[in-house]
């Protein structure tokens, strides 16, 4: 029998199994589909700005103070020691996450400041810790940048992004490459060329065209396409070749930084001895236990402690299948991962276990005017309450079950795309609750 | 000196009306300026229905209506052709609509001379297999879908080639009235803010639901009931014919199918002004509701988008608002009304109707200067007009047939990086929602989440190269649509002389753009946010926000010539009677 069945394969679900599995459990992850890391930038992003403030976040450990009562960080407590263990997963699969480069990443502090990276449109973007490959962008240091771009790729736009770098402070100019140069196809994404730079000849062939665009002391940005299974050789091919400073910027999803990550997890978690399943649409929980009967059948009311949940449900093409695990993680990644569902009379449900949820169930609650709202739009903060050990809680803040934890982007009382925190809390609740959940099955008998 | 241009004739509005207007006169050999304040079918035009009427709908109330309506659908499919799917229409009876309306329908059809034919509910659901089975009747009649926005450049183009000169973003700030005659008016370019003015022998009033606004602005009283539209776009063609119901026109009754979504409409509500124009939460379940009696689980569809659009009702006086208001075309004469020469209102009517409106306004204008040149618009195609009937694969197929996926930079829609470039040069660009009309950048399912970024970037490469300016030259609408025709992007021709169509100025800032685009699909999506939807507006989210930190560029706090229209408060409201 499975100790834990984690749903959800984003980062929450990866780096909890991993947490649980280094830790003897014997863990399972199935999921529906892929999750945010598939179009994010890739970096680690702890805290960028505070709802309602305008300027990015400096120190952001330090602003964690000033975050609402039962913010995912709040709960999670020590969420520098959780941070440096990440980190070293991070070098343990080969992508090292960095915040200077060739620097290991070993004191995470209070006063460790946010790092500024260029984005695809050319801003400046608040990440706290990055791949190696992303470091060479640091807008804190002081080369001027060349951003090259392929003529005919439509998700890159260097030109764009050389002017608004320009217009803050950070020099920088454009250039353009024949897409010839790095991709015999037709039809070019930044994975399909990420592909072809796997091959040491496209790097050569790269470098040789790059280079007469170079002026001295300049440092070379490129969309994020060095390499997608030897990116780390990649890099360091192409910087040898170029003696100078390359770096990647993310480019319009599919995210490579975010495949690359995904890839090396996933790869490290077979190594332990865990299964990731993707395909698997989980619809139903425990025997005879349907989430809509909850309210007649309460586990709080009929009982005197919390019921345990013995088995999922997944839907398949072939037929359903029943998962049993003495504990279940839920990391379904809330309304962007597809964990929430809602409808035109403004309800928003968990479907799975049918979890309370603290999101306006009115429509008329759930929007700002403007999309662009600093404060953000209500829906969007509204999740699954959990207690301080990552439980689902009832309104008196009793958990609802025995054996069921829940993290990631479906907890409440946060907006992570707003604060941009997506992956800093995803990592940080992820691997917190698989330490509780962990404590929790050494523990029973 | 101060800078003023001399016409015959000014045209206000660049709608359907206001764009025929100038076809007609300038093929009738006068020489013409059309006004718009914003893009072409910025107004109701862009916000209509979709469907070419009938008549049918107006067969039992209106029959005068409907005689037009049959006979302007016939020149249209000729004129327009290119602009119209020939998708044909069906009236059917659902079991709340027995009685004795659908004998009454039949019976005006076939006295009014609309080709109407009852055809078993059988073959109705072969052809339509998603609309309900529990139909009683159903009727065919020669309905069509109509793109309006394609229509406007077209006749817009034809216009142009007939020597007209089609000024958009340029608004009317206020009519020269010298001893009881309209000489002109002024008018302020938006792109530029300088103001001039148009001096013209005519004035053609044709600005939709605002023609009471300018007629105030010669001290005419004009009673314009702005009556209000919503409509849904549903990510799917639930059907490939027009349906409707066959009872007395109500609201959420007409189903369009309009190139990949089909739309259902429309509610009917009296607003105090044509602007702004909430949606509110009710008239959202009220189409959904009513969508659902012609296509059973239409509400539980993906929905791509809502808008609003509003009736130019006119009303010699008040007597109540909605759907009893007359919908024929009013031509006022305002020197026989009002003793104010040089200046006629044309308003009221329907999309279908616009030629004929023009034809009367011109033959009025004629009859005022006193010479005698016939109307020559039925009879002439515009251009375009020779690759026929639309069809839905029309796209696709030229993508493939030509090979240019890798060309796309919208896949929903397929649209090409040429035909945006091209777009930007036929057809002055001060917003990306002006590409929005020009070539549907992002109305797909994503509703603009990857093509935004990407027209941003390329009309910024654009303004690199010095390749933004429109060129008045290169002005065709015929193949604006087309990706097969749109293989290579246009050359501009840099070194002719300023034009006044041309906004005279430096391109917009990418990142207002870009700030503008997103609350612009903000407003449209809002009301219809939940479900599949609202997850797809979290990716949107997480691209823009997350990804690019597009709400911390530079220029954020500046105001473009969009940036007020496009602030304002469209999320979902507590209904009043909830
Ligand atoms: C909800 C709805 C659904 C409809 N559905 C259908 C349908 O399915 N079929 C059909 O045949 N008809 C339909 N109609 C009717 C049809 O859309 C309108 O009759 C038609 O579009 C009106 O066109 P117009 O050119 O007169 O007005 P508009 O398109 O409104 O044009 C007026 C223009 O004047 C401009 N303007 C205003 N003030 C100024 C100024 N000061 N200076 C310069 N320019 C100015 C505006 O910006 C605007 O672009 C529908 C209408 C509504 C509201
Ligand atoms: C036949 C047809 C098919 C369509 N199909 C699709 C489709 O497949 N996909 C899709 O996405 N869309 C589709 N549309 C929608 C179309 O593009 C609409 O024109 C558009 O959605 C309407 O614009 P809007 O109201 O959302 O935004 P805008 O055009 O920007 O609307 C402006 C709104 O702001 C209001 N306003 C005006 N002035 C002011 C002011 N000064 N201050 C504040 N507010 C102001 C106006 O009244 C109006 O409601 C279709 C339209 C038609 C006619």
């Amino acid at each position: 029998m499975l100790d834990l069945l984690v749903i959800g394969a984003g980062l929450t679900g990866l780096t909890a199994a991993y947490t649980a599995a280094k830790s003897g459990l014997r863990v399972k992850v199935i999921a529906k589909g892929l999750g945010a890391m598939h179009w994010g930038a890739g970096t680690l992003d702890i805290l960028g700005y505070l709802p309602g403030e305008e300027g990015a976040v400096k120190r952001p450990l330090a602003a964690i103070s000033q975050l609402p009562d039962g913010h995912p960080y709040r709960l999670a407590g020590d969420v520098a020691g959780v941070l440096a263990t990440f980190v070293a997963l991070t070098e343990e699969i080969g992508l090292p996450f960095q915040r200077e480069v060739g620097r290991r990443l070993t004191q995470i502090n209070a006063d460790s400041e946010n790092l500024l990276l260029p984005s695809p449109v050319g801003a400046a973007r608040p990440a706290f810790a990055a791949p190696v490959g992303q470091l060479g962008g640091d807008l804190s240091r002081p080369e001027p940048m060349l951003i090259v771009g392929f003529t005919g790729l439509r998700d890159f736009y260097p030109q764009l992004i050389a002017e608004n770098l320009t217009r803050q402070g950070y020099p920088a100019r454009a250039a353009f490459l024949p897409l010839a140069v790095v991709s015999g196809r037709r039809d070019n994404t930044a994975v399909s060329i990420a592909r072809e730079l796997d091959n040491p000849d496209q790097r050569q062939k790269l470098a040789q065209a790059l280079r007469p665009l170079l002026k001295p002391g300049e440092r070379v940005g490129l969309p994020a396409i060095l390499g997608l299974d030897d990116h780390m050789q990649a890099l360091a091919d192409l910087q040898g070749l170029m003696g100078t400073a390359v770096f990647e910027i993310p480019t319009l999803p599919p995210s490579v930084p975010g495949m690359r990550l995904f890839r090396a997890l996933e790869e490290r978690l077979q190594r332990l001895g865990v299964r990731v399943e993707v395909g698997m649409e989980v619809t139903g929980a425990n025997r005879g236990w349907r989430p809509e009967t909850r309210d007649s059948q309460s586990p709080i009311s009929n009982l005197q402690s919390p019921i345990s949940i013995e088995w999922v449900e997944t839907e398949t093409s072939a037929r359903p299948l029943k998962h049993r695990a003495r504990a279940f993680l839920l990391a379904t990644g809330g309304i962007l991962g597809g964990g929430f569902e809602s409808d035109v009379n403004g309800r928003v449900w968990e479907p799975i276990f049918n979890l309370p949820l603290t999101a306006p169930q009115k429509r008329s609650g759930w929007f700002r005017p403007a999309f662009l709202d600093p404060q953000g739009h209500p829906v969007f903060n509204g999740g699954v309450a959990v207690s301080p050990d990552f439980r689902p809680v009832d309104g008196a803040g009793r958990p609802l079950f025995a054996n069921v934890w829940a993290a990631g982007g479906l907890l409440a009382n946060f907006d992570p795309i707003l604060e941009r925190s997506l992956s800093g809390t995803a990592v940080v609740t992820g691997m917190a609750a698989a330490q509780a959940i962990v404590e929790h099955v050494k523990c029973e008998p | 000196m101060t800078k003023h241009l001399d016409t015959n004739i000014l045209v206000i509005g660049g709608g359907a009306t206001g764009t025929a207007v100038a076809w007609d006169a300038s093929l009738r050999g006068f020489k013409v300026v059309l006004v718009e304040r914003r893009d072409l079918t910025q107004g109701t035009t862009g916000r209509f229905h979709g469907l070419l009427h009938s008549g049918g709908r107006y067969a039992v109330k209106d029959p005068h209506g409907a005689r037009e309506c049959i006979q302007e659908n016939r020149i249209l499919r000729r004129t327009h052709a290119h602009c119209i799917e020939d998708t044909g229409g069906f009236f059917v009876v659902t079991p709340e609509d027995e009685g004795d309306y659908p004998d009454r329908f039949k019976a005006a059809c076939d006295e009014i001379g609309i080709p109407c034919a009852e055809i078993p509910v059988r073959e109705a659901l072969r052809r339509e297999p998603l609309l309900n089975p529990r139909l009683s009747r159903v009727f065919e009649v020669p309905d069509g879908s109509a793109d309006s926005f394609l229509a406007a450049h077209a006749t817009a183009d034809a216009a142009r080639r007939a020597g007209a000169q089609i000024l958009t973003y340029h608004e009317v700030t206020n009519l020269i009235v010298d001893n009881q005659r309209v000489v002109g008016a002024q008018v302020y370019n938006v792109a530029t803010g300088e103001t001039f003015a148009i001096h013209a022998a005519m004035t053609v009033n044709a600005a939709g639901a605002w023609t009471g606004k300018i007629a105030a602005m010669a001290g005419i009283e004009v009673l314009i009931l702005p009556s209000k539209g919503t409509m849904i776009a549903v990510n799917h063609r639930v059907v490939n014919t027009v349906i409707n119901r066959c009872k007395l026109p109500a609201d959420g009754d007409i189903l369009v199918p309009s190139h990949t979504v089909a739309v259902i409409g429309t509610t009917s509500v009296e607003v105090a002004d044509p602007e702004p124009l909430r949606i509110e939460t009710w008239e959202v379940e009220k189409m959904l509701a009513e969508g659902n009696k012609l296509v059973p689980g239409l509400s539980q569809m993906r929905i791509l988008r809502a808008w609003a659009g509003v009736r130019p009702l006119f009303q010699e006086t008040y007597t109540g608002g909605g759907r009893d208001v007359t919908r024929k075309l009013a031509l006022l004469d305002h020197e026989a009304r009002e003793g104010v020469a040089g200046f006629l209102t044309i308003t009221g009517g329907k999309w279908t109707t616009f030629r004929l409106m023009a034809e009367a306004a011109v033959d009025k204008v004629c009859e005022k200067l006193e010479v005698k040149r016939p109307c020559r618009t039925a009879d002439t195609p515009v251009p375009g007009a020779e690759q026929g009937h639309y069809w839905l694969g029309h796209r696709l197929h030229e993508v493939e047939e030509q090979h240019l996926q890798s060309e796309l930079i919208c896949e929903c829609e397929l649209v090409t990086r040429a035909m945006l470039e091209n777009a930007v040069k036929r057809n002055p660009t001060l917003t990306l929602d002006d590409l929005r009309r020009d070539v549907r950048l992002g109305k797909g399912p994503c509703q603009g989440g990857f093509c935004t970024y990407r027209a941003v970037g390329i009309l910024h490469e654009m303004a690199q190269a010095g390749a933004y300016r429109p060129d008045a030259d290169a002005w065709d609408a015929a193949f604006l649509q087309s990706p097969g025709k749109n293989r290579e992007p246009l050359s501009v021709n840099r070194d002719r002389n300023t034009d006044y169509s041309l906004p005279n100025t430096a391109p917009p800032s990418p990142n207002l753009l870009l700030r503008d685009f997103l609350q612009e699909r903000w407003k449209g999506i809002a009301p219809i946010l939940w479900g599949k939807q609202l997850r797809q507006e979290r990716l949107d989210e997480l691209i823009y926000l997350s990804l690019m930190n597009a709400d911390h560029l530079p220029d954020a706090e500046l105001t473009s010539p969009s940036s007020d229209f496009y602030h304002y408060d469209a999320t979902p409201q507590e209904d009043a009677n909830a």
